[in-house]
């Protein structure tokens, strides 16, 4: 689904080059829940941004179902990212002039859906996360966990096939992360969505699949979770980050 | 166009615009205000630009629309301006909020047209309640017109089409001159920077300590060059001295802003003493990133203040003037080469209902020695070769006819009448006065209006009264007719009187005044010139008032959360309050002091190439500077304090 090739960014000017991602390559298959693991600065929210086409890449290719992002004209880089993605954020990104059913529903509506049918899908997806009360609220009526899954039913109502989430429990307290993780866990098992995670956060990296560990913009590490319970590949993640070298702060 | 979802997206969208316009609002309502307030002044004068009664006050009036016209064209792009800052402010604090919408899947030129609705939206408000309210300020201004030339003034509900489209040609003009720039802005932005706009660090223009001090000193240079090279009073150097002021301005701010910080880190004593450390810091990083913006208000100030005292420096003159003309209700100067005065007053007894009058001759003194004392002290400008004279018993029957006091004329003295501004220097005058070969003494000096400016007057801004034999012994300089009339002179009969002046045995030029002219002349002339200037003043004003208030305003969630800190940190709400204060009061006072010494002299200097005696009283260039600034800060205060009490309510923690 997702092909990422040899991608490399630099920031700055002239006399001040910073390379933030080193040649990184890997990919992404249909249904995946990917996350990308590392210290503050090791690049992980670039190679977000670079694969949510936030932001550009210095070289390399990214190819989402075969098409190269890089190569999209300005209004099939909208209709791309209308269709194929969602993004959450970890601030959120709600629009506090809209209520969150109409927060769900914007993107729909940019996807030509009938009036009734943006009602429905959003309903649907209201349900499935568990956020139907607050349809008619306004974004700061609800509580943090509340807002972050009404950005996730955003992500995903107009069927959007890569859901891109950057530090989404970052703002959260453990309680409503977990039900956030539960939720998009269950996305990816059920609906079969495929996610790519961004976190320094072992708990949350552990309902993942597969795990991506970065070091100063390079893939340090990749660890599978195959057949193994949680809390063993939660272990496992807190042994790979000591070898690492992260701040404590960063794997307690 | 663009906007191929419309149709399904409108009720979303629309509504989208429409809430995120009014929380614009809210957000901006000093913005809102002065909004409102360019649209009603603008639709006031409009109401001038049609209106046929104004313009029938006086043929003098015809001008007045162009005026207006051009004028309102400054406005317009002043105003551009405004909007464009400010939406451009909006912008980069909303930038998070655009960038959502380009990751949900909206195009830059999508965004773009949204943020245009929501401005037009408030746009379209400002313009309805500026137009109702323009209602009421074009009823000032009649008011005033009408009182400028003495006509009753009666309320009547007025709405002028054409005042209404005129207006809305021009905020189209204002919005579309602001929009251009913004479409632009958005369209060309990228996704990521509008998502972490708010990471970006501010820059300082000027990063090293030594160019800082360069540009600081050259700019106090320029700024001292400057306003010497506008008092030299030459139109090549005036323009280059305004150059250098802004010159001036921009250097000023981009040194001083940045320069403050330095200054601290090299005297760290004074930066911890009191509260120093607190404002300073604050407040610099506020000023070292708007030295632009900080300089541009400043010139906004400069050009109000220079607008405004030139408005009350025109306007002292023409009514000064206009008050030296009309004593009398007719006045004519008739030179002595003219062989037709006859046919004045033929005209005169046939067609205008006198009610006193006087013909007398004004002539010529021994020499010019009170002329050349008055020279030197009080820098008269020199009408005649000689000091004029005036017999006493023609002095006396004009005094009866202007209704004065008498005056006494005892054996061997003599009296003179002059202009106010003379008086200290004639009582002064302790030589003798010597008319045909005899010495007089200087017995009294009156000051009363005596018709007494320019040419072919009562003298040349004053004249020596002396016994009627010893006037007679002297040549004629020119010959008088004054009179009170039972009605004002009309224009018709004004005209006639003129064309009899310009009629084919003209030799010389001869001077009329009718009392009802000069006042109408007067009243016109400050229509047409102080009315467009007041106008553009207040704009000024109002713009460069509006975007300081809003720049400070815009950081209340910072301050909110700095001062919050405090309180935790253990300071008490008196020395927080005392805080906020004085660092506003730094921020509200740094743009205008630069304004307030450029004016000042500016106004002076004007004042004072008016000719002498015209400006007096509460005319004085001194006064109408104190005047200038009054009314500036009186305006400057209510923006002031609006911001100040909203910042103080949102930012001091209970």
């Amino acid at each position: 689904m997702l092909e990422v090739k040899n991608i490399e960014k630099y920031y700055g000017s002239r006399n001040n080059v910073t390379k933030a991602l080193d040649r990184v390559s890997f990919q992404v298959e249909d249904g995946d829940f990917l996350v990308i693991m590392g210290a503050s600065g090791s690049g992980k929210t670039t190679l977000l941004n670079c694969i949510s086409t936030i932001d550009t890449v210095s070289a390399g290719d990214i190819l989402l179902d075969g098409v190269n992002i890089a190569e999209l004209s300005v209004a099939d880089l909208a209709r791309f990212r209308r269709e194929k993605l969602g993004f959450v954020f970890q601030d959120f990104n709600l629009l506090d002039t809209l209520t969150i059913e109409e927060n769900i529903g914007l993107a729909l509506s940019l996807n030509h859906q009938d009036p009734d049918t943006v009602k429905r899908k959003v309903e649907e997806m209201a349900g499935k996360l568990g956020i139907l009360d607050i349809l008619g609220k306004f974004p700061y009526q609800v509580s943090g966990g509340q807002k972050q899954r009404a950005a996730v039913a955003r992500a995903m109502v107009a069927g959007q096939t890569l859901l891109l989430a950057d530090e989404p429990t970052g703002a959260l307290d453990s309680k409503a992360s977990k039900n956030l993780l539960e939720i998009l866990s269950q996305m990816n098992r059920k609906l079969g969505g495929t996610i790519l995670m961004v976190t320094h956060d072992a708990y949350s990296a552990s309902y993942a699949g597969r795990i991506l560990f970065l070091k100063d913009g390079r893939i340090f590490n990749e660890l599978v979770r195959g057949e193994r319970t949680r809390a063993v590949f939660y272990h496992e993640i807190l042994d790979v980050l000591a070898l690492l070298g992260g701040d404590v702060s960063d794997v307690i | 166009m663009c906007w191929p979802c419309w149709e399904v997206m409108s009720v979303t969208l629309s509504k989208l615009s429409l809430r995120n316009a009014r929380r614009q609002a809210g957000d901006y309502l000093i913005y809102f205000v002065t909004i409102v307030m360019v649209a009603a002044l603008l639709y006031a004068f409009n109401g001038l630009v049609f209106s046929q009664e104004i313009q029938e006050l006086s043929s003098g009036m015809a001008q007045l629309p162009m005026m207006i016209v051009m004028v309102s064209i400054v406005v317009v792009c002043v105003i551009g301006w405004l909007v464009s800052y400010t939406t451009k402010f909006m912008f980069t604090r909303r930038s998070r909020e655009f960038g959502t919408y380009v990751l949900i899947g909206l195009t830059g030129r999508q965004v773009a047209r949204l943020f245009f609705l929501e401005n037009i939206a408030v746009g379209a408000v400002a313009l309805g309640g500026g137009v109702l309210l323009g209602g009421f300020l074009y009823q000032i201004l009649r008011a005033i017109i009408f009182a400028l030339f003495g006509t009753p003034y009666h309320f009547t509900i007025c709405f002028s089409p054409g005042a209404v489209v005129l207006t809305c040609v021009y905020f189209t003009g204002i919005y579309l001159l602001a929009q251009a720039k913004s479409n632009r802005r958005i369209r060309k932005m990228k996704i990521y920077d509008l998502i972490y706009f708010d990471r970006r660090n501010e820059g300082e223009v000027i990063r090293t300590s030594t160019l800082r001090k360069r540009v600081f000193v050259l700019s106090i240079v320029l700024g001292v060059a400057g306003t010497v090279l506008i008092m030299l009073r030459d139109l090549t150097l005036g323009l280059i001295g305004a150059g250098c002021i802004i010159v001036f301005l921009y250097g000023f701010f981009l040194s001083f802003a940045s320069g403050v910080p330095a200054f601290f880190d090299r005297k760290p004593s004074r930066k911890y003493r009191g509260r120093n450390l607190l404002v300073f810091r604050t407040l610099t990083a506020k000023l070292g990133t708007m030295g632009i913006a900080m300089a541009t208000i400043s010139m906004l100030f400069t050009a109000t203040l220079i607008a405004e005292g030139t408005g009350m420096v025109f306007s002292s003159l023409f009514w000064g003037r206009a008050i030296q003309n009309s004593c009398f209700d007719l006045f004519l100067g008739i030179s002595s080469t003219r062989q037709d005065a006859q046919a004045y007053l033929d005209y005169i007894g046939e067609h205008i209902p006198v009610e006193a009058d006087l013909q007398y001759q004004v002539y010529r003194g021994d020499d010019n020695r009170v002329s050349e004392y008055l020279i030197e002290k009080e820098a008269l400008l020199p009408y005649y070769d000689e000091d004029l004279v005036l017999r006493y018993s023609d002095y006396a029957a004009l005094r009866r006819m202007l209704g004065y006091p008498e005056a006494a004329l005892e054996p061997g003295s003599c009296l003179v009448h002059c202009m106010p501004y003379l008086e200290k220097a004639v009582k002064k005058y302790d030589r003798p006065v010597v008319v045909d070969g005899v010495e007089l003494t200087l017995a009294g000096v009156y000051v009363e209006n005596l018709c007494q400016y320019g040419w072919d007057g009562n003298g040349g801004n004053f004249i020596l009264v002396v016994p009627d034999e010893l006037a007679e012994a002297q040549s004629v300089s020119h010959r008088i007719y004054a009179a009170m009339t039972t009605q004002p002179v009309t224009k018709e009969q004004f005209a006639a009187l003129r064309a009899i002046r310009n009629g084919p045995d003209r030799m010389d030029y001869d001077t009329l005044k009718a009392r009802s002219e000069e006042e109408e002349e007067a009243a016109s002339m400050t229509a047409m010139t102080v009315f467009p200037l007041y106008f553009l003043a207040l704009v000024l004003a109002m713009t460069a008032a509006t975007i300081l208030t809003i720049q400070q305003l815009a950081e209340m969630g910072r301050y909110r959360k700095q001062f919050l800190l405090l309180q935790k940190l253990g300071m008490d709400r008196g020395e927080m309050a005392g805080t906020l204060r004085t660092q506003f009061a730094i921020y509200a006072a740094q743009p205008v002091l630069p304004p307030v010494l450029i004016s000042v002299s500016f106004i002076l200097n004007l004042g004072s190439l008016v000719e002498p005696g015209i400006m007096m009283g509460a005319n004085r260039p001194g006064t109408l500077a104190a005047v200038a600034l009054g009314i500036f800060f009186l305006i400057y205060g209510i923006y002031v304090m609006m911001a100040y009490r909203m910042l103080r309510r949102n930012v001091l923690p209970l």
